[in-house]
């Protein structure tokens, strides 16, 4: 297991939102989060990528205990993030965006940054942010482009970039479709699937998009106030009686459903 | 020997009631309008001037001291007026620190007209003779400085009240607390705004109106002040009046015992505290409305 | 940099290094005095800028460089003077460490900004305890130094000498800050100041690069006082009070604080108004105060912003990167 959490508890002062969650996420696996609106998702998230402390229990990365570890000491043994509104340096331009990123795994994990006197980025360090911002469908042309003048969509690709820079072995996707039309919502897809086909790389997300969920997701928990209510197989857990219930609804919905 | 610290007990409760009596205006200002007045200083000499305008020298009765007093809050809650309207007003959309500049820029302002106003002069005041006096109880208290004590306390009730429990304070509160919902319920949220700016502002000028005979009159009045009211607003927590009470107790009551454990090293009391307090409590002694 | 700017800059360089040969003393004193507060704004600069925070109080540490070299240069230890402007590079670092060290902890904003307010007032409180550095009144004539170096000497009570000594140690420190920024420490800093949380989730430590931003700023702040004491010959109080911290702000402000050279033509500006305001007392304040107000409501991106969007309105405006 890389990720093993157990028995996570958070209150905001006397308000109890998290009541007790353990989940295990095995390598090179995508597992998924959802749940309604305040049913905890965004605060377990927040909890786990190392925004939050919580109030009980603990979090386990590939056998070392990291519950207390600020966000970037997780980032540094491998935690990736994108948020739900992508957050990328909007006064930089697109390469000096990703640029950043691979400087900064350079500089925790020892690698060279070039000599003191040389401003400009090695020619490693460029070559690498160029082969990220080409691998995800960037012309050469927009690289000097200010982020701040992307689409939507763009500014998503654009954060996949700079997350993906630091090389992280789990990535932690914070509702990666929202807000997006349909057409780049496939485009997401596929680049997720084409990701961990390409890297074998460790996913956990969000996601209120019950298709996104069945293609991309191993496994899925379903939140509800602060519970879990079902943990599994994405067809299980869409069988399960009480989640039927409590949150898909009773019978079968043709076509695409929204959790 | 215990009379001396008795004496400064006593200076450090004076102190801190002067102190707080810039703070108050101070935390306010930073409640309701979010801006870190620095300005804040200059508005007290402003007012310290005007009261010594009305008065002269020596105000002839308590009555036309107090009554400079509150011309100098009248008259500086004007101005404030005027200053938020032509400039914080305007520095709604700019990022928080060029309007800390902007505040900065008035301060400078202020001081710098002051000094082409009134010269380099340094003016001696005296509080009126009703308060003027002395009384012995085993140490020297003086009148004036019950009186400073005196004033601390009203305002501090007045604003806690004020605020707390009456209709007009209240809604001031919750304009401060949340703009769009205090107008989605129908409270007049300009009005109240400016009307929270002005009586912010005019605190300064009572305060300098209050304080004015406490020192000589000089540009530097503001100074000693006013950098031990932004202390205390830090560590009782921006927008707290009554951790801004309470911090301007703490600081009053370190520097005057600073003077008389320390006397070689006057001042260093208190930014000893101010560094301590930071480390151990940075979000002040009541955080509720700091950011 | 375009064509035009790289002119610009190429010009100012020439008027500064020909001066003793274009204008009166006077004005070349200016000039000198014009390079050191080029140096301190940059240092502030830095700070602002490419860190993100604002510091009220940048004068305490410009203060002690010019103390400790004043006090040197006095009491003639025969210190080789490059050796007196690199302890005091140290001791202005160490000023800022230790400054940083108190107000970084989890100080907000506006926090930050009245703590560093506080506590470079404690080191004038400080200042004026103490015997050795003068009291209020400061210390005045201070000589000026000679230095061997083996094959040359540089004697700085020769005024030509003295002036081609400060621009060269100034256009170190201006290259160094200017290698610092665009470099990878640089880029790691504007990360940390447009997002700091996204900087820490590709693993940036905020906090230490905040740390490491304020130390190097008190550094160069230092180097810039430790040349004003040989070049003006007097170093006071007044070098350290809330009016010099606002220079460095204001030069930044008006010049265009988004811009690496934008403290440069702020300080520019800045020096004219003082120097054409020097005899009137409280003229100087009245005129910076009414500019920061007016330019922070007019024109926040400074001078440089403004001919910026000039540009971009003439050439039909592309999305171009950061200059």
């Amino acid at each position: 297991m890389i990720l093993d959490v157990h028995g996570i508890e958070m209150s905001y002062g006397a308000l109890k939102v998290l009541h007790g969650i353990s989940l295990g996420v095995e390598p090179s696996e995508t597992f998924a989060i959802i749940g309604p609106n305040g049913a905890g998702k965004t605060t377990l998230f927040k909890v786990l990528t190392g925004e939050a402390m919580p109030t009980a229990g603990t979090i386990r990365y590939k056998g070392q205990d990291i519950t207390r570890l600020p966000a970037h000491q997780r980032a540094r043994r491998g935690f990736g993030r994108t948020f739900q509104v992508a957050r990328v340096f909007n006064e930089l331009d697109l390469r000096t965006n990703v640029v950043v990123a691979v400087e900064s795994r350079l500089r925790y994990s020892g690698g060279s940054l070039g000599r003191w006197w040389r401003w400009r980025p090695t020619a490693a360090v460029r070559a690498e942010a160029e082969e990220i911002l080409e691998r995800f469908g960037f012309a050469r042309r927009r690289w000097q482009d200010e982020a701040s003048y992307l689409s939507h969509g763009d500014r998503k690709r654009l954060e996949f970039c700079v997350a993906l820079a630091t090389r992280p072995e789990i990535l932690m996707l914070d509702e990666p479709t929202a807000g997006m039309s349909p057409s780049d919502r496939r485009e997401m897809t596929q680049l997720l699937l084409r990701l961990k086909a390409e890297t074998g790389i460790t996913i956990l997300m969000t996601e209120h998009d019950m298709d996104i969920i069945f293609e991309l997701a191993d496994r899925l928990m379903v939140l509800n106030f602060g519970e879990v209510l079902a943990m599994g197989a994405p067809q299980a857990v869409r069988d399960d009686a009480t989640v039927r219930r409590v949150y898909l609804g009773q019978g079968h919905h043709p076509g695409h459903r929204h959790a | 020997m215990t009379t001396l610290y008795l004496y400064a007990v006593f200076n450090g409760v004076v102190l801190g009631m002067a102190i707080f009596l810039v703070a108050a205006g101070l935390t306010l200002a930073f409640g309701i309008m979010k801006i870190f007045n620095f300005a804040h200083g200059a508005f007290f000499m402003i007012g310290a001037y005007i009261a010594h305008a009305v008065t002269g020298q020596e105000a002839s009765s308590l009555p036309l001291f107090l009554g400079a007093a509150l011309v100098a809050a009248l008259a500086v809650g004007g101005i404030g007026i005027l200053t938020d309207l032509a400039i914080f007003r305007r520095l709604g959309n700019v990022p928080h620190e060029y309007t800390l500049m902007a505040a900065f820029g008035i301060m400078l302002f202020c001081t710098g007209a002051a000094r082409i106003a009134f010269g380099q002069s340094v003016h001696a005041i005296y509080p009126p003779e009703a308060i003027g006096g002395f009384s012995n109880v085993g140490f020297l208290v003086s009148h004036y400085g019950l009186f400073i004590i005196a004033s601390g306390v009203v305002v501090f009730l007045v604003l806690e009240i004020g605020l707390n429990r009456i209709w007009f304070g209240k809604m001031i509160f919750a304009v401060a607390r949340d703009p769009w919902m205090a107008d989605v319920i129908g409270l007049r949220v300009q009005r109240l705004k400016l009307a929270s700016v002005a009586i912010s502002f005019a605190l300064a000028g009572l305060a300098g109106g209050i304080l004015v005979a406490n020192q000589s009159l000089s540009l530097d009045l503001g100074h000693s002040y006013l950098l031990l009211a932004f202390c205390a607003v830090i560590v009782g927590g921006l927008g707290s009046i009554k951790g801004a009470f309470i911090a301007s107790l703490i600081f009053g009551l370190a520097e005057s015992l600073n003077s008389v454990v320390l006397p070689t090293m006057p001042g260093i009391g208190s930014y000893a505290l101010l560094i301590v307090l930071v480390l151990i409590r940075p979000q002040g002694i009541y955080p509720e409305l700091s950011q | 940099m375009n064509r035009i700017a790289q002119i610009a800059l190429l010009l100012l360089l020439a008027a500064f290094l020909f001066a003793p040969f274009l204008v009166n003393p006077g004005l070349v004193f200016i000039a000198g005095f014009a390079l050191i507060q080029i140096v301190f704004a940059l240092s502030w600069n830095l700070l602002f800028s490419y860190a993100g925070l604002i510091s009220f109080g940048h004068a305490a540490f410009f203060g002690v460089g010019a103390y400790i070299s004043a006090v040197v240069l006095r009491d003639g230890h025969g210190i080789h003077f490059v050796l007196v402007i690199l302890i005091c590079a140290v001791a202005g670092a160490v000023a800022a460490l230790l400054v940083a060290l108190v107000v970084l902890r989890r100080a907000s904003g506006v926090q930050f900004a009245v703590l560093t307010l506080a506590l470079s007032q404690l080191i004038v409180v400080l200042i004026g305890y103490s015997s050795l550095l003068g009291h209020d009144e400061g210390i005045a004539a201070i000589p000026r130094p000679v230095m061997e170096f083996g094959l040359f000497t540089l004697d700085l009570n020769r005024p030509l000498t003295n002036y081609y000594f400060v621009l060269a140690i100034c256009l170190l420190a201006v290259g160094l800050m200017w290698l610092l920024v665009k470099g990878h420490m640089g880029r790691a800093m504007q990360a940390v100041r447009i997002d700091a949380e996204r900087a820490a989730f590709i693993g940036i430590d905020v906090w230490r690069v905040r740390v490491v931003a304020f130390t190097i700023s008190g550094a160069f702040a230092a180097v810039a006082g430790a040349l004003l004491a040989p070049w003006g010959q007097i170093v006071t109080p007044d070098y350290v009070n809330w009016l010099q911290s606002a220079q460095p702000l204001f030069a930044a402000l008006l010049g265009g604080a988004g811009f690496f050279w934008g403290p440069v033509v702020g300080v520019l500006g800045l020096s004219g108004i003082n120097y054409l305001t020097r005899t009137f007392a409280g003229l100087s304040e009245v005129l910076v105060g009414a500019s920061l107000i007016l330019v922070v409501l007019l024109a926040p991106q400074g001078v440089l912003g403004a001919v910026r969007q000039f540009a971009r309105r003439r050439g039909g405006g592309n999305p171009g990167g950061r200059p």
